[in-house]
């Protein structure tokens, strides 16, 4: 059967590579080949690999040239400009909006400078959609870790390039950026690990619908924006719907760190549902890619 | 190409999306569940602002629901008749070098570019909604919907159609000079242009609305003409804006896509390998 040739060559493959890797490691060719100068130990090397794996995720946003990165900057001016004059619009007449404008302007202004980091999308839906996603198996590193520093080292010219200047450029737009809370920084942490979570129970959602990676991709997109209240902040919602959203697992996302940031919510209770999540959707994202590995196989990836 | 033969290229391709539709109803159901949610996720936000705050910028809250109907209705007539095999986003065909596939097809290009889109079955839901939407908030406007009112409602959205295809096209053609970079530049003159297509304008500042109306005509797309439709066309501009931009823009975006074409005629591709396998 060409399928179970296929599995069986993956598998011989996977093992080769495993032989390879543990005897590579006995003669410090391993070593050699990742950092020729390098002398640390095993340790040192395998967080190494982690990095080396983001700094090449970093350089492939710039492979075209730095000059690429701008069309990426002008569309995140085109989203903020305009959704920032909207909320000048409806809070122009001193509407009680449970916030104040300057406020309103910090939870937006700053939601278009982590965008990457409040909707965490790392590349494990496409891949699986291009046939790529099988290569990980090949590798000596997890594929959970693979994926996350891949994902976190591709941040790093849109934060360097947009974000850093125009955190800079803030206070001379009347636009605070200090953190109402120091609680900010770990509420960001865990918004991100979730973020992730969400990501790889989307993509086992995507194995599981053998490859309908458009479906998965406007659901998600439809419900995150909606849900993480990264666009609408959960308090302006009509009929009390704010402090429903903020329990579901998609209110822990980006609305969690923005409104602790912007002073708009208490950092305990919205720390303690974004654990609660972490602690939830985290064994369940591990299960539920354990499980659908087997599929993966059979189906491609 | 007459009337009748171009009917049975609708039909043809209708056929065929039934037949998708039919042959893994599964996968459909949950493309038509998944349209429903997007639209609906995509203009609940706005509404329920509109709905908190009684209106936003001067406009009533039914007008911002029947903006965002109006909007709906646009895509949906987009989702309808140019969202398969990318004749909208054609800058996805020119960059996978599958342009000239269709020149040696028995069907003029125009013909082609205008049916093979058609998905009558997998993909109405979303006008549909919309047109559910708008009778809403037609009937809490208290509108009279007279029949010249439904044409006029008609001609709009088609006159806005041919600005969201005027401005893909337009952007396409740089697809035929640089095949990599370009192939996706369809995706971001629709999608990010429509991004702002749900906001209502109204109550912004002139120096933001005029750019919004004419550099990145994204108030054009449902902003204009749905306060055209209520009778009161913003900036005190003519309501035949939209009509004006589009033959400009479809003028335009003729003459550039042209050009374009006979580059890669004379050119080629460069996305196909000696073998066939695409880069």
């Amino acid at each position: 059967m060409p399928l179970t040739a296929t599995c069986e060559g993956l598998h011989k493959q996977a093992v080769i590579s495993g032989e390879l890797n543990a005897l590579c490691g006995q003669n410090g060719l391993h070593r050699a080949f990742l950092r020729p100068n390098d002398e640390g130990d095993e340790e040192t090397m395998y967080i190494l690999r982690y990095m080396k794996t983001a700094r090449m995720a970093m350089l492939g946003q710039t492979n075209g040239g730095l000059l690429y990165l701008i069309p990426g900057i002008l569309l995140k001016l085109f989203h903020l400009v305009p959704l920032m004059f909207l909320w000048r619009t409806v809070l122009a007449d001193g509407v009680d909006a449970g916030m104040s404008m300057g406020q309103m302007m910090t939870y937006t202004y700053l939601s278009a400078l982590l965008s990457d980091m409040l909707a965490v999308s790392t590349v494990a839906t496409l891949w699986c959609y291009e046939g790529q996603l099988l290569d990980l198996f090949l590798r000596p590193m997890g594929i959970f870790g693979h994926l996350v520093v891949q994902t976190a080292g591709g941040w790093v010219p849109m934060l360097l390039s947009f974000s850093l200047p125009m955190a800079a450029i803030a206070p001379l737009l009347g636009i605070s950026m200090v953190p109402a809370s120091a609680w900010f920084f770990p509420s960001l942490l865990l918004c991100v690990s979730l973020g992730f979570a969400i990501d790889f129970l989307f993509a086992c959602l995507m194995i599981r619908l053998k490859n309908s990676n458009w479906l998965i991709h406007v659901i998600r997109n439809a419900v995150t924006a909606l849900f993480s209240g990264s666009l609408i902040p959960f308090s302006l919602l009509p009929f009390g719907l704010g402090p429903i959203l903020a329990l579901q697992p998609f209110g822990s996302l980006g609305g969690a760190p923005l409104s602790i940031f912007a002073g708009i919510a208490g950092p305990g209770r919205v720390v303690l549902l974004q654990l609660f999540w972490n602690a939830v959707l985290w064994p369940a994202a591990v299960l539920a890619f354990g499980k659908s590995q087997e599929r993966l196989m059979s189906y491609g990836g | 190409m007459t009337f009748k033969r171009l009917m049975r290229l609708y039909a043809l391709y209708a056929k065929m999306d039934f037949a998708w539709l039919l042959r893994d109803a599964w996968f459909a159901v949950l493309a038509i569940v998944s349209e429903w949610i997007s639209n609906i996720a995509a203009i609940t936000g706005v509404f329920l602002l509109a709905w908190r705050f009684d209106g936003i910028g001067g406009m009533d809250k039914f007008e911002v629901l029947l903006m965002l109907a109006y909007y709906t209705v646009v895509t949906g007539v987009f989702q309808l008749f140019f969202a398969s095999n990318n004749t909208g986003h054609i800058s996805r065909r020119i960059g996978h070098g599958q342009f000239e596939h269709m020149l040696v097809q028995p069907v003029p290009l125009a013909v082609q570019l205008l049916t093979e889109g058609f998905i009558p079955f997998s993909g109405s839901s979303k006008l549909i909604s919309g047109v559910v939407i708008m009778c809403i908030a037609v009937a809490k406007l208290g509108l009279p919907v007279t029949w010249w009112w439904v044409l006029s409602v008609a001609g709009n959205v088609a006159v806005t159609i041919a600005i969201i295809l005027g401005q893909s096209y337009l952007y396409s053609s740089l697809a035929f000079y640089a095949p990599v970079q370009a192939e996706e530049i369809s995706t971001y003159a629709i999608d990010n242009v429509g991004y702002i297509s749900s906001f209502p304008l109204s109550g912004m500042p002139v120096y933001m609305q005029l750019p919004l109306i004419t550099v990145i005509p994204s108030g054009l797309l449902a902003w204009f003409p749905t306060l055209a439709l209520l009778g009161k066309p913003p900036l005190g501009l003519p309501g035949a804006l939209p009509l004006l931009f589009a033959v400009v823009l479809a003028a335009l975006a003729s003459i550039l896509f042209r050009k374009g074409f006979r580059y890669y005629v004379q050119k080629g591709t460069n996305r196909y390998l000696a073998w066939g396998h695409r880069r």
